[in-house]
């Protein structure tokens, strides 16, 4: 293409246009067609209060009006804008937010502002289209993008303004003017972002962003004085911009700021909407992880929403070092979502936009590049020296046959079987048929066509085996989705593996130091988790825990609230406590693994790097984060991958805890247990969630694989 | 500069103390039971100490822990089901292991996928077709029955190890045996198979040791008192609740990880780099 470079504009041009139709497309299909939600009467009525404004030209008016003030009332506005051109209608009552949403809103209005919103919608893909197609593909067909942005919401235009001040920042970056005191590129950033901020406050993550990009780039070009006089004034116009469209503010700032915030908080803390969800902590994550497919089908005609997640999870080491503020934003936006009490799906839109950048990252590093470099390599096979390795296949035979076997009737014969097993309706009332032989009936006579796929209900309790094909897949991996044990599963994995590893290698960087007393005490003491089987480990940590019997609610009894950690008592009640205690029984059992890898990659260290960087005069700091950690790193990333598939498989604590949250493992367990207190013996369930396991796992290998090569030093696979 | 490094020393020493409490809490929880002679069924309150020190839980645990079995009795199950379940993954998986190291053949690659993800699975993802295919062979509740459980599960993971183990051994010692007329056969008997030995025994200690832990998957598959092991009479103390002291419960974990502790404490270099499945040379 290098050649032709009058290609590249004009693909580009058609994919954006191509997204930018997909994309309105499947905003014109949510709008017409999506029930009306809550709040969505309350902008409504917001919009018309600004609509007779523009009608009567009482502009005065603009400084007492906003109605639902804990929200700027620019996207309100703007809504307003769209209606004049309807006849008048009467002004939507006033209703306290818990309340039903009214659904009789006058239909007129309400697809004039819904079409408002879209196009914002509809631009903002294009903008994200333009800086990099798949990503503009991922944003048009976003499930709960397209949602929030096809309704009277007030996410479409702060959506898009917030991305509009991150491209300009960009463009600013990548082409600073000549003159240094000039602005340039600033100050479109800095409008957008302070028409982001009179939209909705959370959008200003993105000026977050921007700041702290900006700052990193400072410190490592040694320019910091310079940068922060200039973010200074971009941040100064964008809060001038913010308060000259924000004219409710002017009669009274300080008091109807400080209202606003005072209303987030109390909102947050004590509306009964809030705390009648129950979300916990992480909430924000399902949303990313889940689709609102399930509300209104109908409305939503792609939820690929999971998969743009996980795209952008394996991207976002590329896009850290290709467009870091894309990277920072989403975790600034993510630390926010996690932090902020309130958890409405909507909020994640302030973050889709860099998380569909991110995933078409993730999606050129797992699957387009390897698929051109196969391509490439096939074309040049012809060309390449081919290396001959001797193939003693003849000599290996004597010694395959038995170990084979063997491997064939203990370990793939039995996957195979379970294949089989996933297919049918197999369970506890129909064991007499099934060991009788019905399950082979029923699996060759499915795959050979003979017998069609039999629709049979959850719970299966048919007395005979039925084969019904691989109908239970879908439901299966729909429940482990929409229950958020998929989810749970995944983020425990991140989140007590990261947790081992940080203690684990804490602990042996400190007795790793020159003269630490009793240092073989302390490791043999540390060890201790790690030989203790997990199971009993468990039982050692529920004998704390324990609701009523355990150590930590008897101390609470006996001695009040002053006991120490009383406020983990009743954590059986909430999912975050909930959280907590796994995190605790988990990382004791965790960290000493990581503690031994760690120890064993600090031995191997080679001293003279560090007189060398001794005598550059490092500081303790700096010599970690410049010598030791890259050098560990290599290390212990095989310790973090072993550990992260011993999390992810992780049964026995889940099985001593019985709390609601669960591994693949656990819940396969309780699917098959006959004598559990689960829906019991459905065998065949049990089955079709191994393999998805196996599956998952095949990917984890695949990475594996990949990694250990990139490791440095350390082949192990 | 000295009254620095004291400094360094004591705080160094403090957060050690916090995370060594950390470490030691749940220990000392069950140890607190274990020696209490008071408790008739759960501890009713909070003690950081027995109420009444006593070892007699012990004695009781050692002859009989659970119901009216005896604990030689379950100790024997234990034994020839980890047993068992090692030896069996060794033997069949020693044969397999060495093709993998020495020989290049066709499907290599794959097949060592197949291998690394099959070792990386969880024990439950076995467990379903056992089941099934065990009490289609009407094995299902017997010891042979959970011993073939168990030498699945470590199977993957044992000819992956040994793989590694002979690799070790340099091919410079193999083709000497073959000059001096060694077939394939003897040079893998004298020369290679001696000289992993050390890595083979940790694989094989590491397949005991699933079995010998390993209570659940157990449950499920085993019905009758006199096939239970050691692991699941711990799984039967919880789940019987309030119907014997919590002090005997305490005692049986603790001597069960006696063992195991003292075995991880000697080895613990060289089963770190099992359990990272890390090859010496690859």
């Amino acid at each position: 293409m290098n050649n032709k470079p009058f290609l590249k504009p004009f693909f580009l041009s058609i994919s954006v246009l191509l997204v930018v139709l997909l994309a309105w497309g499947l905003r014109w299909n949510a709008l017409t067609t999506l029930n009306i939600d809550y709040d969505e009467d309350d902008y409504m009525r917001a919009a018309q209060e600004y609509t007779t404004i523009f009608r009567t030209g009482n502009w005065t008016a603009f400084l007492e009006t906003n109605y639902r003030p804990e929200h700027p009332p620019l996207a309100k506005v703007v809504f307003g804008l769209s209606l004049l051109s309807l006849p008048e209608k009467p002004l939507i009552g006033d209703h306290p937010t818990t309340s039903e949403p009214n659904r009789y809103l006058p239909r007129d209005l309400l697809r004039n502002a819904r079409i408002t919103s879209a196009v914002f919608g509809t631009i903002t893909a294009g903008l994200v289209a333009l800086v990099n197609p798949i990503g503009g593909v991922f944003l048009a067909v976003h499930a709960f993008t397209v949602k929030y942005v096809s309704q009277i919401m007030l996410e479409a235009l702060p959506a898009l303004t917030s991305l509009l001040a991150v491209l300009f920042y960009i463009r600013w970056k990548q082409h600073k003017p000549k003159k240094e005191t000039r602005l340039g590129w600033l100050i479109p950033s800095a409008i957008f972002l302070g028409l982001t901020a009179s939209s909705k406050y959370l959008y200003c993550v993105a000026g977050i962003a921007i700041v702290i990009d900006w700052l990193i780039t400072a410190v490592e070009n040694q320019e910091t004085k310079k940068s922060i006089s200039k973010i200074l004034v971009w941040g100064s116009l964008a809060f001038l911009v913010f308060i000259i469209t924000d004219p409710y503010l002017w009669a009274d700032p300080i008091n109807r700021l400080n209202e606003t915030i005072f209303y987030h908080a109390a909102y947050s803390s004590g509306a009964s909407e809030v705390e009648s969800a129950g979300f916990p902590l992480w909430q924000p994550f399902i949303w990313l992880m889940t689709t609102p497919k399930a509300w209104q089908p109908n409305s939503i005609l792609i939820a690929i929403d999971p998969l743009i997640t996980l795209l952008a999870l394996f991207g976002f080491s590329r896009q850290l070092k290709k467009q870091p503020v894309y990277a920072i934003w989403i975790l600034v936006a993510l630390i926010f979502l996690l932090i902020w009490p309130t958890k409405w799906p909507q909020y994640i839109v302030i973050l889709t936009a860099p998380l569909c950048l991110t995933a078409s990252e993730g999606l050129k590093g797992l699957f387009i590049e390897p698929v051109v470099r196969l391509y490439d390599r096939i074309k040049n096979k012809n060309r390449s020296i081919k290396i001959i390795e001797p193939n003693n296949f003849k000599k290996a035979l004597p010694w395959l046959i038995p170990g084979l076997t063997a491997f064939l009737v203990f370990t793939l014969l039995p996957l195979l079987f379970q294949a089989g097993v996933s297919l049918t309706d197999f369970n506890s009332v129909s064991m007499k048929d099934g060991l009788n032989g019905g399950i082979f009936r029923e699996v060759w006579g499915g795959l050979a066509g003979r017998i069609p796929p039999d629709n049979t209900e959850f719970p299966f309790r048919a007395k005979d085996v039925n084969y019904i094909g691989t109908s239970s897949y879908l439901p299966v991996f729909d429940y482990i989705k929409s229950s958020g044990i998929l989810f749970f599963d995944i983020f425990w994995t991140f989140l007590s593996v990261f947790l081992q590893s940080i203690l684990g290698i804490g602990v042996a960087l400190l007795l790793w130091q020159r003269g630490v007393q009793f240092k073989r005490g302390w490791e043999a003491l540390f060890i201790l988790p790690w030989a203790i089987p997990e199971m009993i480990g468990a039982l050692m940590w529920i004998n704390i825990f324990a609701p009523a019997t355990g150590w930590l609610s008897l101390g609470v009894e006996q001695y009040g609230s002053s006991f120490p950690f009383a406020g983990l008592n009743g954590w059986e009640q909430t999912a975050n406590l909930r959280l907590v205690v796994l995190l605790i029984s988990g990382v004791w059992y965790g960290f000493p693994f990581m503690m031994l890898a760690a120890s064993a990659g600090l031995r191997m260290l080679p001293t003279e790097v560090y007189d060398a960087a001794a005598l550059d005069g490092a500081n303790s700091l700096n010599t970690f984060r410049y010598v030791t950690w890259p050098m560990l790193m290599p290390l212990f990333i095989p310790a973090i991958i072993i550990r992260g598939i011993f999390a992810f498989n992780q049964f026995y604590l889940f099985q001593a805890f019985r709390t609601g949250e669960t591994t693949l493992a656990t819940l396969s367990y309780n699917f098959f247990n006959v004598s559990g207190y689960f829906i019991n013996g459905q065998f065949s369930i049990s089955a079709v969630l191994n393999i998805i396991t196996i599956v998952i796992l095949i990917g984890f290998v695949i990475l594996l694989n990949r990694w250990s090569k990139a490791g440095e030093g350390v082949t192990y696979a | 500069m000295r009254k620095n490094i004291w400094f360094k020393q004591i705080i160094t020493q403090l957060i050690l103390v916090i995370i060594g409490l950390y470490v030691v809490l749940p220990i000392w929880g069950i140890a607190r039971l274990a020696f209490d002679g008071s408790l008739l069924s759960r501890a009713t309150e909070f003690r950081l100490l027995p109420k009444v020190f006593a070892i007699d839980s012990f004695f009781k645990v050692l002859d009989k822990p659970y119901q009216s079995v005896d604990f030689l009795i379950l100790i024997r199950n234990s034994m020839i089901v980890s047993i068992g379940a090692a030896a069996i993954a060794l033997i069949l998986g020693a044969s397999l292991a060495y093709a993998f190291a020495r020989f290049r053949f066709p499907g290599q690659k794959p097949a060592l996928f197949i291998l690394l993800l099959s070792a990386l699975l969880p024990p439950v993802a076995f467990m379903t077709p056992l089941y099934i295919l065990l009490s289609i062979l009407q094995i299902r509740t017997t010891l042979l029955g959970l011993t073939i459980v168990y030498a699945t599960f470590a199977l993957p993971f044992c000819i992956w190890n040994m793989r590694v183990g002979f690799q070790s051994v340099s091919k410079e010692l193999e083709e000497a045996a073959f000059l001096d007329g060694a077939n394939n056969f003897l040079s893998f008997w004298y020369v290679s198979l001696p000289l992993a030995m050390p890595l083979i025994a940790v694989a094989g200690l590491i397949a005991f040791l699933m079995g010998y832990s390993e209570f659940a998957i157990g449950w499920l598959f085993v019905s009758k008192a006199d096939t239970v092991t050691l692991a699941m009479s711990i799984y039967a103390m919880v789940q019987s609740g309030n119907a014997q002291p919590w002090s005997m419960l305490g005692s049986l974990l603790i001597i069960m990880s006696i063992p195991v502790i003292v075995i991880f404490l000697i080895l613990q270099k060289t089963l770190l780099e099992r359990m990272m499945f890390a090859s010496p040379s690859d």
